[in-house]
């Protein structure tokens, strides 16, 4: 019925109008598409690479090919070490009773499940810091090659299937060989250093929001104040560790130490806290405090039982975000001195430390290839931390979203 | 006798406690002690870069001429072949964000016109929060992407490329600003009227047309903001430039060329454990306030604009 | 509508409040929002155990003289005030005076009701335990909801969320809540304005009921309603006092002009 009133010309530009409309609406759909193809290209490629391909030769130290036995899934650590002992023809009794040698056996061995295409489909191996990697190569590379690298190993070579990331890797510490190296002091510094953090910037951040939401006069200081914070945020990050490096490591003498790593983080994401409480604070309905004051309250009385018991749920979610980030800063940390290598895990504010990202950091600058594997699994390790947080932080902000 | 008003006050028991009010102040003072913390912050901050950054100056190897005008920057050298010209880190720093900005500014600005405009209440519920995650990746996790994902691939594409290159490093970079652009600019497009939209409607106006013609125009002034800002990200972003685009201060404007950063040479400097007092330890002061300076310059723009806006529609 | 008043006005008084009968006297209290006056020269008494209604116009102050009295003005921070309120032989405005106290003993129920978001049973223990409630507070909490005609409704919802209740039994949850502090004075101001007739019903019963406890002092928009359920009522508008009396003399028979246009509906 439509035809007799529109023209053929008229239709054919209407068409194309429609057409042309959306097809920008599909330009504009494919920055998103290709940003979610980023983070997910980016998982992939990670997860990829905690995997690799080794062909490998015993080392001439060891009088036993261990691994060409294996032992089933399902062992126990102490079970797969106590045969690899005998097999070895040693006492296991003796090394696993004693705290000293049981430590050095430790720390030369490594206790992991593989897959070795010359032995039973997945096993553990118990893998020894002077074996000897002949040749590291990519997953893909090796599923493609496969036959060509069998064919070519020379006698007593093996070639596996090494997943990096295992819970050996979890306790393990920073170690000169990759297969030796674990990330278990980075996560207890990690630990240490957020701690702290969250001790340090959830009271003071939480404090100057209610102090800005609630008590301030509006007056030049309070915008003074606001100014500030709202800069601070735009600081890149670099910056806070030269203040760490001037004002913690050297004015203040704390020196690379825990304490000196979480009052640089603090002061980063202070402003973050800040911005998330105050949002917080200012989304509890005024009509609460009326009723609150109304009721004889004083503002303490107020603030305390009625603002902040309301607006816990948007500061935990700020704060949540704020750690994430803090977890995940490496800039500042190397300006403040932290290194990738320490001797023993942190114990205290005052002991030396590491941290997850600068693990990380270090393990892409070393030169052996497998510490790109190495770092991949640290990588993993680092990006599940975040992806519990940012989970309880979306859980959070969904569950409370609170129409009043 | 007439009772004073305090008198009176204390009869029924309405007067002014000394004790709720010593309390009261006591609660206020340390509040604001707390929210103080940001200004002794930002004194510090100031005060740790320009007094170390004097000593740079004062130092009789380094002029402010040389400074700005010298095209080598070679402080951590031995002193026979030292120079302290920023422009390398500079020009360096430049091509990074130039990438950046190249790749962040229309996959940001897109993203949110589809966000703000066309995608559905729950697509957009859905997305935002995957752009987060985006923008919460550790930059160290960006750089070893970008050093061992992006840079092999780019190097099959591009003859010539360096392993340590801007463009793999601004690549990722931009991708790292998409969500700081994207998120400002939703916002920015959500305050626009609905009336406004509306109106145009009302005239005709086809979706495009209403959000090309209307919308954008009218938020443009907080997208602008959002470039700003995305742009002080990228010049202030550490951990990319650090694994993925080098430490080799050069002056080139060949996207190719490993070059240094500001930051990457902070990295550098900090890595070497220069003694304090050291020339090489208050060069690595001097770049920092001048990286200090060039982001808040951005920063404050960009709120002066956001905030002119957010006037605008009250 | 916009009739002015003449600067020199004198309230008209109809069967003034005597002294001995006074529980709260507004003596000459102007107020201003930074340049604007709110109030001007307001001079009004409220007897003990008995309604007080203030009806007027939209924006001619009754909000603002209401809050005066408890002094929830003191919270918007560019208030002035000149002028005195004297409460039981002492001075609201004295500086020796903690507004804090002062609003514990004179209570205040809202337009909106807000209850907070806790258990019923909170809500009305929250201002009890605020000051230190040394008693029994089952009981307390008993009383008050009891008082507020609430109890038989939601004994058995003690431990639910107070928003779960209806419109109506929000705002008695409200008025328990401010009986539970045991003031002398509650401020109602338009109390039944978000809520639907039966529930308006109910909450004008009650106001009938407390009045032997509390002395009550509410703003109404709703002529019906400051007849019903006040003993006296005062008419402002622009900031001032026109006219105050025994409610039936200001409805049958209001002195004042504007007093008398404005009941007859002929503007507000
Ligand atoms: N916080 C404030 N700041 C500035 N002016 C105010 C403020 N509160 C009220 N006013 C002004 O004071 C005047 C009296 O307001 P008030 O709320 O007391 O009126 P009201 O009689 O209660 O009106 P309504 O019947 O609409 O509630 C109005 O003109 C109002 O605009
Ligand atoms: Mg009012």
């Amino acid at each position: 019925m439509s035809v007799s009133i529109l023209s053929d010309a008229e239709r054919k530009r209407i068409e194309g109008k429609r057409r042309r409309g959306k097809a920008f609406v599909a330009v504009t759909a494919v920055p998103v598409v290709l940003a979610l193809l980023l983070v997910a290209t980016l998982f992939f490629d990670v997860i990829t690479d905690t995997v690799s391909w080794q062909i490998v030769e015993p080392s001439q130290t060891t009088a036993s090919w261990s691994f060409s036995e294996g032992f089933a899934w399902g062992n126990t650590w102490e079970n797969v070490v106590t045969k690899e002992l005998e097999a070895r023809g040693e006492d296991p009794a003796a090394v696993l009773n004693n705290p000293e040698e049981r430590r050095r056996f430790k720390l030369r061995n490594r206790v992991e499940l593989l897959w070795s295409l010359n032995g039973q489909p997945l096993r553990y191996v118990v893998s020894n810091s002077r074996d000897d990697t002949v040749d590291n190569i990519g997953v893909f590379e090796g599923f493609n090659n496969q036959e060509a690298l069998l064919a070519n190993l020379r006698d007593g070579q093996e070639l596996r299937l090494n997943p990096w990331l295992d819970f050996a890797f979890l306790s393990k510490n920073a170690s000169r060989s990759p297969l030796m190296a674990g990330i278990g002091f980075a996560f207890i510094g990690s630990l240490w250093v957020i701690g702290l953090v969250i001790l340090f910037s959830l009271p003071i951040g939480v404090g100057a929001a209610i102090y800005l939401e609630e008590y301030a006069p509006d007056n030049r200081f309070t915008r003074f104040i606001e100014l500030n914070i709202r800069n601070l945020a735009g600081v890149p990050s670099i910056v806070y560790g030269i203040l760490g490096l001037y004002a913690f490591v050297r004015l203040f003498n704390f020196e690379v130490t825990v304490i000196s790593a979480a009052l640089t983080l603090s002061l980063l994401i202070l402003p973050v806290v800040i911005i998330a409480s105050r949002e917080a604070i200012k989304a509890v309905p005024p009509s609460l405090r009326e009723a609150s004051y109304g009721l004889g309250a004083s503002k303490w009385q107020t603030v305390s039982r009625v603002v902040l018991p309301n607006a816990v749920a948007g500061i935990t979610t700020g704060m949540i975000l704020a750690v994430a980030r803090a977890i995940g800063e490496t800039a500042p940390l190397l300006v403040v001195g932290a290194a990738g290598f320490i001797p023993r895990a942190p114990s205290g504010p005052l002991s030396e430390y590491t941290v997850m990202p600068i693990q990380i950091y270090a393990w892409v600058g070393e030169n052996d290839p497998e510490f790109a594997n190495v770092a991949s699994a640290g990588i993993v390790v680092l990006l599940t931390v975040l992806l519990v947080l940012f989970g309880a932080a979306f859980y959070l902000r969904r569950r409370f979203e609170r129409s009043w | 006798m007439q009772p004073t008003p305090k008198q009176a006050a204390e009869a029924i028991g309405i007067n002014k406690s000394i004790s709720r009010n010593v309390g009261d102040q006591l609660i206020r003072l340390v509040l604001f002690l707390a929210a103080s913390v940001s200004v002794v912050t930002t004194i510090a901050v100031v005060y740790s870069l320009s007094a170390e950054t004097i000593s740079f100056f004062l130092d009789p190897a380094v002029s402010l001429w040389e400074f700005l005008t010298d095209r080598r920057w070679t402080p951590l050298f031995g002193e026979s072949q030292r120079y302290f010209g920023i422009s390398p880190l500079i020009i360096g720093t430049l091509n990074v964000t130039f990438v950046a900005l190249v790749v962040g500014i229309p996959l940001g600005l897109g993203s949110a016109i589809y966000l703000s405009e066309f995608a559905t209440a729950r697509t957009r519920r859905t997305i935002m929060p995957l752009l987060e995650i985006l923008a919460g990746i550790p930059t160290v996790v960006l750089g070893y992407f970008a050093l061992f994902f992006v840079t092999p691939i780019l190097r099959d594409i591009i003859p010539g490329l360096n392993l340590f290159n801007p463009i793999s490093a601004g690549l990722v970079m931009g991708f790292m600003i998409l969500p700081t652009i994207s998120s400002i600019s939703v916002d920015s497009m959500q305050a626009v009227p609905r009336a406004i939209r509306e109106a145009a409607y009302g005239l005709g106006a086809s979706r495009v047309e209403v959000v090309l013609k209307v919308v954008v125009p009218a938020a443009l002034s907080g997208i602008v903001a959002s470039f700003i800002l995305a742009m002080s990200r990228a010049i202030g972003e550490t951990m990319i430039v650090a694994l993925a685009a080098g430490a080799k201060p050069t002056f080139t404007f060949d996207l190719r060329e490993t070059i240094a950063t500001m930051t990457s040479f902070i990295v550098q400097a900090a890595k070497g454990d220069q003694p304090a007092g050291s020339i090489g330890s208050r060069a690595l002061y001097a770049v920092g306030s001048t990286l200090f300076l060039l982001t808040l310059m951005l920063n404050i723009a960009s709120n002066q604009i956001v905030r002119r806006y957010a006037e605008r529609y009250e | 509508m916009s009739q002015t008043v003449p600067e020199n006005h004198v309230t008209v008084r109809t069967d003034p409040v005597a002294q001995e009968d006074a529980l709260v006297a507004i003596d000459h209290l102007s107020l201003w929002y930074d340049q604007f006056q709110a109030l001007r020269d307001v001079s009004l008494t409220v007897p003990k155990n008995q309604v007080t209604a203030l009806i007027g116009a939209s924006g001619c102050g009754k909000s603002t003289l209401l809050r005066s009295i408890n002094r929830m003005n003191d919270l918007v921070p560019s208030v002035r005030v000149e002028g005195k309120i004297h409460y039981e032989g002492a001075e609201l405005y004295d500086a020796s005076v903690d507004a804090v106290e002062v609003r514990r003993r004179i209570g205040m129920v809202f337009q909106k009701p807000n209850p907070f978001p806790k258990t019923v049973y909170e809500n009305v223990a929250f201002g009890p335990r605020l000051h230190g409630y040394k008693g029994n507070m089952d009981e307390l909490v008993e009383k008050s909801l009891k008082g507020a005609a609430l109890w038989d409704e939601v004994q058995d919802k003690l431990n639910q969320s107070g928003l779960g209740l209806s419109g109506g039994q929000q705002q008695r949850l409200c008025i328990a809540r401010a009986m539970a502090t045991e003031p002398d004075v509650i401020l109602m101001d338009e109390p039944t304005s978000a809520l639907d007739p039966i529930a308006t019903d109910r909450i004008e019963q009650l106001i009938h009921e407390i009045k032997k406890d509390f002395t009550v002092i509410i703003v109404t928009h709703n002529m019906q309603q400051a007849g019903r359920v006040s003993d006296r009522t005062a008419f402002m508008h622009l900031g001032v006092l026109i006219e105050e009396g025994p409610t039936d003399q200001i409805f049958t028979n209001p002195q004042h002009e504007m007093t008398e246009n404005y009941i007859s509906g002929r503007f507000g």
